[in-house]
C-alpha cells in the first residue's frame, strides 16, 4: 500500500518536474533550434510539440525496455537509432496526413533527431528507470516543451498578425509588428520570457 | 573464433534493433507512400491550375524531358499539356528544380500554348530564409514573370518591376534567391521549347 502511494508520488513528481522545475526550454535551455524556428504561429508550434511528444514517448519506452541489455559504449548509437526511427515515422505521418503543415515545418521535423531534449531524457531517465517512470517523464517533458512553444507562438503570432489560430484578437487599430514573425522576434520573445521565468523562480526561492 | 564471438556479444542488440527499426520504417513507408505521392500530385495540379486559368485537365505532353544542367548533369522532368474543356491545348507546365540560398527550390513553371510567354510560376517546395529568401513566393517577384517573353531572362538590381519584359528586378535582401529563380528559368525554358518543338506540339 505504502509502496503504491510512493510510486504515485514519484510519478506525479516526475510529471510536474518536466512541466516546470526542469522545463526543457525555460529551465534546461534545450531544444532551442525548434523553439526559435517554428514559433511564428501557434499551429506549427503545436504540431512540432506533438511530434516531439510522440518521439519522446516512443524512444523513452524503447530505451527503458532495453536498458539492461545496453552496452555502455554503444548506448548513444542505440538511442540515436531509436530516435531516428520514430522521427522518420512522425515525418511520414505529417507528409501523408498534414502535408501543408509538413511543408511549413520544412527541415525542422527531421531535425528532431538531433533535439537535445530527446537524447537527454533517454540518457538521464529512460536508461536508468522502469517503464512507468520513463513514460511519465516523456509525457511531462513533452507537454512542458509543447506548452512553452505554444506560449511563445501565441505572443509572436498575436503581435505579428493580430491573430491567434487565425482568429482576430487585437483591436482593429492595431498595427502588426512584422518583425515578430522573423527570427529577431523569436530571440526577443524568448529572451523576455526567460527573464520573466527567472524572476518568478527567484522570488519563489 | 573468439573475435567473432566477442563481436556478436557486443553488437547483437545493435544488429537486431537495426533490422527491427528498418522493418518498422519500411512498413510505415509502404502504408503511407501512396497517400504522400497523391498529396504531391494534388498540389502540383492545384498550382498548375492556378497558373493556367483556362485549364480543365493536364496530360503528359513530353515524358521525362532531358534538361542539361550545370556540371554536365542531366535533369529529367515531365512537361504537362494543359487542356481546356474542349480538349484544346491552352498551355504547358513543368516542374523545375534550382539551387537556392539554403536548399533546392522546386518550381512549377507555366507557358502559353505557343510557348511565347510565361504564365508565371508557383513555388512547389523551398526552404529559403523566412522573411528574406522566402519572398520569392510573393507577388512582387511572381508578377514580373506573368506575361514575360518565354526566353532568356536577365536579373537586374534596380528597375521598374511593373514593366513586363525579360528583365526581372531582384528582391532586396533576397538577391541569391532571385538569382536562383532566374537561373532556373533560363536552364529550363530553352530546352523545354526545343523538346515541345521536336514533338510537333509548338512551331
Amino acid at each position: 500500500m505504502a509502496s503504491g502511494k510512493t510510486d504515485t508520488v514519484l510519478l506525479s513528481r516526475t510529471f510536474i518536474t518536466g512541466l516546470w522545475q526542469e522545463n526543457p526550454v525555460f529551465r534546461l535551455l534545450l531544444g532551442m533550434c525548434p523553439t526559435l524556428a517554428v514559433t511564428a504561429a501557434v499551429k506549427p508550434a503545436l504540431t512540432m510539440g506533438c511530434s516531439v511528444i510522440f518521439v519522446l514517448v516512443c524512444s523513452n519506452i524503447v530505451v527503458s525496455l532495453m536498458r539492461r541489455l545496453l552496452k555502455p559504449h554503444l548506448r548513444i548509437l542505440m538511442f540515436t537509432l531509436a530516435i531516428a526511427t520514430f522521427v522518420t515515422i512522425a515525418d511520414l505521418f505529417l507528409k501523408a496526413f498534414l502535408p501543408e503543415m509538413s511543408e511549413r515545418l520544412g527541415p525542422y521535423v527531421p531535425l528532431i533527431i538531433v533535439n537535445c531534449i530527446i537524447i537527454c531524457r533517454a540518457e538521464a531517465c529512460a536508461s536508468k528507470n522502469g517503464l512507468a517512470v520513463s513514460l511519465v517523464d516523456a509525457i511531462g517533458m513533452g507537454l512542458g516543451f509543447t506548452m512553452t512553444l505554444c506560449v511563445l507562438a501565441s505572443v509572436r503570432e498575436m503581435l505579428a498578425t493580430g491573430k491567434i489560430f487565425e482568429l482576430s484578437v487585437m483591436p482593429e487599430a492595431f498595427v502588426p509588428w512584422a518583425a515578430m514573425s522573423m527570427p529577431v522576434g523569436a530571440f526577443i520573445t524568448l529572451g523576455l520570457m526567460l527573464g520573466l521565468v527567472n524572476t518568478i523562480t527567484k522570488k519563489k526561492a | 573464433m573468439s573475435k567473432v564471438k566477442h563481436f556478436f556479444e557486443q553488437s547483437w542488440l545493435l544488429i537486431v534493433s537495426s533490422f527491427f527499426f528498418g522493418l518498422l520504417i519500411a512498413v510505415t513507408n509502404a502504408a503511407w507512400s501512396g497517400r504522400i505521392v497523391q498529396n504531391e500530385i494534388d498540389k502540383r495540379n492545384r498550382l498548375m491550375t492556378a497558373l493556367i486559368a483556362d485549364a480543365n485537365s493536364f496530360d503528359v505532353a513530353v515524358e521525362a524531358a532531358q534538361i542539361p544542367a550545370a556540371k554536365g548533369k542531366v535533369i529529367k522532368t515531365d512537361i504537362y499539356g494543359a487542356l481546356d474543356r474542349g480538349g484544346k491545348t491552352v498551355g504547358f507546365a513543368f516542374i523545375a528544380v534550382g539551387s537556392g540560398f539554403a536548399d533546392k527550390i522546386k518550381l512549377v513553371i507555366a507557358v502559353d500554348a505557343k510557348c511565347e510567354k510565361f504564365f508565371g510560376f508557383k513555388v512547389l517546395a523551398s526552404n529559403e530564409t523566412p522573411g528574406f529568401g522566402d519572398k520569392i513566393k510573393e507577388d512582387y517577384l511572381g508578377g514580373q514573370f506573368e506575361g514575360a517573353p518565354a526566353g532568356k531572362l536577365e536579373l537586374i538590381k534596380t528597375g521598374d518591376d511593373k514593366k513586363i519584359d525579360s528583365e526581372i528586378v531582384a528582391i532586396s535582401g533576397a538577391t541569391v534567391s532571385s538569382e536562383a529563380l532566374v537561373k532556373t528559368f533560363n536552364t529550363y525554358i530553352g530546352n523545354v521549347k526545343e523538346q515541345l518543338r521536336a514533338k510537333g506540339l509548338t512551331k
